[in-house]
C-alpha cells in the first residue's frame, strides 16, 4: 500500500483474492503483472493453458534440434548460412517459451532429453540425403508446427479472444514465423527429393505423435 | 445425475440427523419420534434443495442450530399428545424455524469445505490428547459447538485431519516465502544464497511440525495408506515447487525435475530424522538438513568440474591430434 493508499501491485507477491479462505491454488500463482498469459482464475483453466505452453515449449526445442542437426551435416555447405537463419529465429521462438514457462510456473515436458536427441538425430539424417532431403524436413515439421499452433489460437479465441489477446498475439507471431520457414523450404527445391511424399508424411506422423505426448507428460 | 447427487447427499444428511437425533433422547426410542425424526430430516432435505435452487451456494442449515431447535421442539412434544398428526404442526414450526435461523445467522451461509475447515482447524487442538483420529475431529467439532456426529461428513476422517493440516502448513509457508521475497524486492534484506534459502525453508516448514512431534509418526503412517497416497504426493510436490520458486529456480529443462527430486529426497530423511530426533530444539535434525545441503552443492560443484575439465581433456587430445597428423 502506498501512502495514498491505493494497491500496489508488486507482480511477484502470489495475488491472493481470497481473504477469508486461504485459497492454496491462488498463491500458486506467480505470475507477473504484465505476463503474456494471464492469471488463472481456476484449476482447470489453468491446466489448459499450462499444457498449451508446455507442448509449445517442446515443440520449440525440437524444432532447435532439428535445425542443429542439420547444420552439424550442411553446415559448411552454400545452405549453412540458411539454414543458420531459420535456426536462430526457432532460437527467439524458444527464449521466448523458456521466459513464459518460468514466469508462470509451467512444468516443462518430462521427455525434454527425448526430444532433443530425437529432434537432432532427425535434422542429421534428412541433411544427409542432401540440401532438398533438410529442405523436405524443414517443410514437413514446419507444417505440422503450423497446424498445430492454428489450432491452439482457434480453441484459445473460441474461449474468450481478450482474455488471451497477448498469448494469441505471440502464437499467431511465431505461427507465421514457421510459415515463412515452410515456404523457404519450398522455395530450396524441397519437392525434389526422392520419396518427398513419403518421407513428408512420417515426419508429420513423428510429429504429431510427439505433440500429443508432450501435452500430458 | 442431479438426482443421484441428491439422494446421496440425502443420505449423508440423514446419517447426520440420525446421531443428531441420537444424543437428546433415550435408548429406547418411542416409535412416533422416530417417525417425527424422519418427518424433520424430509422436510430440512426438502429445504435444502429449495434453497440450492434459490441461491447458488450449496450450504444447508448448520446442524448446530437444527440441534438446537430440536431440543425445543421434543420439549414441547413432551407435553403434546404423542400422535403422528401431530407432525402436521410442523410444517408451521418448520416454516418459523427457517425465519428464526435467519436472524441469528448471517445471511451467507458457509460452504461445506469452509465448514469441514473450520471442524478439522479446530481438531488439531486435541491431536495432542486423541492422536489423528476421528475422535479428534469430534472434539474439534464439540469445542466449536457443533455435534460430534458431525464426524459423519469425514469419510476418511484421520486422513482428511492429516492432509488439511499439510495442506495448512504448506499455505503458511508459502505466504513466509512470499513475504520474504516481497522485502528482498523492496531491498529491505538481503538475497540468501540457494542452499541457505533452502535450508531455512525447509526448516522453517518442519518445525510447523514440533507441536505435534509424538504423534507425527502416526500422521505419517495414515499419509501412506493408498487412498491418501495421491493427495500427500500432491501436497508433497507443490511444497517442493512452491520452495524452488521462491529460490529463484526458473529452469525450464531436466534441472526442473533433477532439482525437485532432489529437494524431496532432502526434505523426507530430514522428516524422518525429525521424527527420531531427541535431541534439544532438534538440533541433530538440522545438522543432518545441513549436511544434506552441503552434499547436494559439493555434487554440483563436482559435475561442474568434470564438464570442464573433460572439455580440457578433449580439447587437448584434439591438439595433440593436429599435431601428431601434421607431423
Amino acid at each position: 500500500m502506498t501512502l495514498a493508499g491505493e494497491n500496489v501491485y508488486d507482480p511477484l507477491i502470489p495475488y491472493s483474492s481470497a481473504t477469508d479462505t486461504k485459497s492454496y491454488t491462488s498463491l500458486q500463482f506467480g505470475a507477473r503483472a504484465y505476463s503474456v498469459v494471464p492469471t488463472p482464475r481456476d484449476q482447470e483453466e489453468q491446466e489448459m493453458v499450462h499444457r498449451i505452453l508446455r507442448v509449445d515449449h517442446a515443440g520449440e526445442f525440437g524444432a532447435n534440434r532439428i535445425y542443429a542437426g542439420q547444420m552439424a551435416v550442411l553446415g559448411r555447405s552454400k545452405t549453412g548460412p540458411l539454414i543458420q537463419q531459420m535456426w536462430d529465429q526457432e532460437k527467439k521462438h524458444l527464449a521466448k517459451f523458456n521466459e513464459i514457462l518460468g514466469e508462470n510456473r509451467v512444468r516443462p515436458t518430462a521427455l525434454l532429453p527425448f526430444w532433443n536427441i530425437a529432434g537432432f538425430v532427425l535434422g542429421a539424417s534428412t541433411a544427409l540425403l542432401g540440401k532438398e532431403g533438410a529442405m523436405a524436413c524443414t517443410v514437413a515439421v514446419e507444417e505440422s508446427i503450423s497446424e498445430h499452433y492454428n489450432s491452439q489460437i482457434r480453441v484459445l479465441m473460441e474461449r474468450d479472444p481478450e482474455r488471451y489477446s497477448e498469448l494469441l498475439q505471440v502464437i499467431k507471431e511465431f505461427r507465421d514465423d514457421e510459415m515463412d520457414h515452410h515456404d523457404t523450404g519450398l522455395e530450396h527445391n524441397a519437392e525434389s527429393v526422392p520419396g518427398f511424399w513419403i518421407l513428408k508424411n512420417v515426419i508429420q506422423l513423428g510429429c504429431k505423435a510427439a505433440i500429443s505426448i508432450s501435452e500430458r507428460v | 445425475m442431479a438426482t443421484l447427487l441428491r439422494g446421496l447427499r440425502a443420505a449423508g444428511a440423514l446419517r447426520g440427523l440420525g446421531g443428531v437425533l441420537a444424543p437428546p433422547t433415550a435408548t429406547n426410542l418411542p416409535l412416533c419420534r422416530l417417525w417425527r425424526g424422519f418427518y424433520c430430516a424430509a422436510r430440512r432435505l426438502q429445504d435444502e434443495s429449495k434453497s440450492d435452487r434459490a441461491s447458488s451456494s450449496s450450504s444447508s442449515p448448520s446442524s448446530s442450530s437444527f440441534h438446537q431447535h430440536y431440543q425445543a421442539h421434543s420439549a414441547e412434544q413432551d407435553s403434546a399428545s404423542q400422535h403422528p398428526s401431530d407432525s402436521a404442526e410442523t410444517p408451521a414450526g418448520r416454516v418459523a424455524y427457517a425465519d428464526d435461523q435467519s436472524e441469528d445467522q448471517d445471511e451467507e451461509y458457509e460452504s461445506e469445505e469452509q465448514l469441514q475447515a473450520r471442524i478439522l482447524t479446530a481438531a488439531l487442538e486435541f491431536v495432542p490428547l486423541h492422536g489423528w483420529s476421528m475422535e479428534a475431529i469430534a472434539a474439534g467439532a464439540e469445542s466449536l459447538g457443533l455435534s460430534s456426529a458431525s464426524t459423519g461428513m469425514f469419510t476418511n476422517g484421520s486422513g482428511d485431519l492429516v492432509l488439511h493440516f499439510i495442506a495448512d502448513c504448506n499455505a503458511k509457508l508459502t505466504e513466509i516465502l512470499a513475504e520474504q521475497h516481497n522485502r528482498v524486492q523492496l531491498g529491505q534484506a538481503e538475497k540468501k544464497k540457494t542452499s541457505e534459502f533452502l535450508r531455512d525453508a525447509v526448516e522453517t516448514r518442519l518445525r510447523m511440525y514440533v507441536p505435534y512431534m509424538e504423534t507425527w509418526p502416526q500422521a505419517m503412517s495414515l499419509l501412506l495408506l493408498p487412498h491418501n497416497i495421491p493427495d500427500s504426493l500432491k501436497h508433497l510436490s507443490n511444497l517442493v515447487d512452491d520452495i524452488w520458486y521462491y529460490a529463484g529456480d526458473r529452469s525450464t529443462d531436466m534441472n526442473w525435475y533433477t532439482k525437485r527430486a532432489v529437494l524431496t529426497g532432502i526434505y523426507n530423511t530430514t522428516e524422518l530424522v525429525m521424527v527420531q530426533d531427541s535431541s534439544p530444539d532438534f538440533q541433530d535434525t538440522w545438522a543432518f538438513l545441513d549436511n544434506r545441503i552441503q552434499d547436494v552443492v559439493n555434487m554440483a560443484t563436482t559435475a561442474k568440474q568434470v564438464q570442464s575439465t573433460g572439455e580440457a581433456v578433449v580439447q587437448g587430445l584434439m591438439g595433440a591430434a593436429v599435431t601428431v597428423s601434421f607431423s
